[in-house]
């Protein structure tokens, strides 16, 4: 069937199509929200090839991180792909859930609107898709470590200058004076993937940002 | 613009050197830094272009120089507050942000709008998709060379402003909704100013279309450049007028409506051939069609509330707080805490100029949002310049980004 004539039968419940693709409703959707779908990771290529056959695109991805999120969740990350039809107005979301540095595979060779849209996904979560022609970050600077909208990113802290060089890590002072522990990432890029956390001490003796 | 020595520059013979008789032409691949900072990136976009002589064999986009991070702040603030911050990210159309954001807590919330809200928002939704579209018509233009339709279409861009500005107090990122309403009722008199507006500006697109419609150098220099057929369109994401002129008629107005769009008898207007012609042709067709709606929003609309009258959304009427003590706790616990959505995660599509524009918002059951992604149309339209250029003539390419109409804090967000 061609892709651009609107289909006969005009409804936009996608339960039908749901079940012809075989998908697993999301347990957490609730009403309010856009019909949506659990994906496996591996299983998410072959099912956008199957929508983009059936004329459908891509509108968007969103990358989540369910780390401080109140009630539990089967993984970390979540990947939303927002995929509508653009003649018969039906909307489905496909949800796949990542563990930390899980790669997921790249849409870009199903929909030339992948491209950006995993950029940013990368760049603002971190989540690595492969196959995809020019992984980049995008929108934030070169010299950015990290990835903002993680839960575990620090924000509104910058280390505190003093004279001969001395930095006051403010995440890191403060775990010092309460006891507690200094969360998961410090203002170091590479503390922000949790790699070195415990060895740097409060205050640091010399150097300061890389 | 500036060339960038990225590959070595072309060789010059030196005087005293003669050139050999028949020599071989020097060709190279030529790479050119467009922008950041260059009026024709309508804000700041940096484009590398690879060049072969003036036909451009690829283009590179560099984004994010307005990146402020705007999703991250909006799980920092209230919900009510992070309408200060939607209208920030696309500001020639920021009412289509607004609502896109208000709709989609107020779906969270369960709120209900009076019509007479719902009626203000689709008047100004419409007024912000002419405002966006004039400047469209007058800085695309001024690209392609053309200086006076800018003086044109920014006269009807100032009235427009003013009628913000009176109802609002801004002529920029207003941030006049609220969830559940809108922050104040309109003064009097605003809408006899939008009904002026309306004449004023039906007038200003005949006065456009004479200006240039028929110029020849504007019909050479924009038909049958940068072609994207509906398939690629549809593949490359392309949402609003630039869908649209490829053939597709999708129109959240029509096909998703929302503020009660769906008692306004307006059409939604496609061409057929994608190229830079029909993406400013559908653009000041639609402002025609915005014009209609209007004048149809104003004849529904009747004296009422402007808010929900719900305590648990909306703040009490100011006098009230002399009066009752439940209106001052309410007051305070909207204005310290704000309100707790229940869990769950919502998308509400909205159609601004230029095209869908989507908070998908989840909400933890605390006062600020857990995360927002803004769906934000520029963004994944500026993709297609890496198709639509390639093999079209430098010249063209500024024609091409002008017509696909970025703007830049809606691409960076």
């Amino acid at each position: 069937m061609d892709p651009l004539t609107p289909r006969q039968d005009a409804s936009r419940d996608v339960t039908p199509l749901m079940q012809e693709l075989r998908l697993t409703p999301d347990p957490f959707a609730g009403s309010l929200s856009e019909p949506t779908a659990v994906v496996e990771p591996g299983e998410l290529r072959h099912v956008a090839l199957h929508l983009k056959s059936r004329g459908f695109m891509l509108m968007d991805s969103v990358g989540i991180d369910y780390l401080s999120y109140p009630q539990p969740r089967p993984k970390r990350f979540a990947v939303l792909h927002n995929i509508y039809h653009p003649y018969d107005h039906r909307r489905i979301f496909l949800r796949v859930w990542l563990d930390d540095r899980q790669p997921l595979d790249s849409l870009s060779p199903v929909w030339r609107a992948a491209h950006y849209l995993e950029r940013e996904v990368y760049d603002l979560i971190g989540v690595e898709f492969t196959d995809h022609p020019d992984l980049r970050k995008i929108l934030t600077p070169d010299d950015l470590e990290g990835h903002p909208l993680r839960k575990d990113f620090p924000i509104g802290e910058s280390p505190t200058l003093f004279r001969e060089g001395r930095f006051l890590d403010p995440a890191a002072f403060r775990a010092g004076l309460s006891g507690q522990d200094g969360g998961l990432t410090g203002w170091r890029g590479s503390l922000r993937r949790g790699s070195l956390r415990d060895m740097v001490p409060p205050v640091m003796p010399q150097g300061g940002p890389k | 613009m500036t060339t960038l020595p990225q590959t070595p520059g072309p060789r010059r013979t030196s005087s005293t050197e003669k050139p050999t008789e028949g020599a071989l032409l020097h060709t190279e691949m030529l790479s050119l830094n467009v922008g950041p900072q260059h009026p024709s990136t309508h804000g700041v976009l940096r484009l590398v272009v690879d060049m072969d002589g003036e036909r451009v064999s690829r283009v590179v986009v560099h984004m994010g120089y307005l990146h402020t991070g705007f999703e991250k702040t909006f799980e920092h603030r209230t919900y009510q507050q992070g309408v200060t911050y939607a209208p920030r990210t696309d500001y020639l159309h920021s009412f289509g942000h607004e609502l896109a954001w208000v709709l989609g807590v107020e779906k969270l919330l369960g709120a209900q709008v009076p019509e007479r809200a719902q009626v203000i928002r689709v008047i100004l939704h419409e007024l912000g998709r002419i405002h966006s579209h004039l400047v469209f018509v007058g800085t695309g233009l001024l690209d392609l060379g053309a200086l006076t339709p800018l003086f044109y279409t920014f006269r009807e861009k100032e009235s427009c402003q003013d009628i913000f500005e009176a109802i609002s107090g801004y002529r920029m990122n207003q941030g006049y909704f609220r969830v559940g309403g809108l922050s104040k009722d309109a003064p009097e008199g605003w809408e006899q100013m939008v009904a002026r507006f309306c004449d004023q500006q039906e007038r200003g697109v005949q006065e456009y279309l004479n200006l240039f419609g028929q110029n020849p150098i504007f019909l050479d220099r924009a038909t049958d450049i940068g072609i994207i057929s509906a398939q690629e369109a549809i593949d490359l994401g392309l949402t609003g007028p630039n869908l649209r002129a490829s053939g597709v008629p999708l129109d959240h107005r029509k096909n998703n409506p929302y503020s009660g769009y769906e008692n306004y008898d307006f059409e939604v207007l496609t061409t057929q051939k994608g190229d830079c012609l029909d993406r400013f042709r559908i653009r000041i067709l639609e402002i025609e069609q915005s014009i209609r709606i209007i004048r149809q929003a104003l004849a529904r609309l009747r004296p009422g509330l402007v808010q929900d009258p719900n305590r648990k959304i909306s703040l009490p009427p100011r006098p009230e707080l002399e009066t009752s003590m439940e209106a001052v706790i309410h007051h305070f616990k909207l204005v310290t805490e704000g309100f707790h959505p229940p869990l769950g995660e919502v998308y509400v599509p909205v159609e601004t100029c230029r095209g869908e524009v989507g908070y998908y918002v989840v909400s933890d059951g605390g006062s600020m949002p857990y995360r927002v992604k803004i769906r934000s149309p520029s963004f994944v339209n500026v993709q297609a310049l890496e198709y639509a250029c390639v093999g079209a003539q430098f010249a063209d390419l500024i024609t091409i980004l002008a017509t696909i109409d970025p703007v830049l804090g809606d691409v960076d967000r």
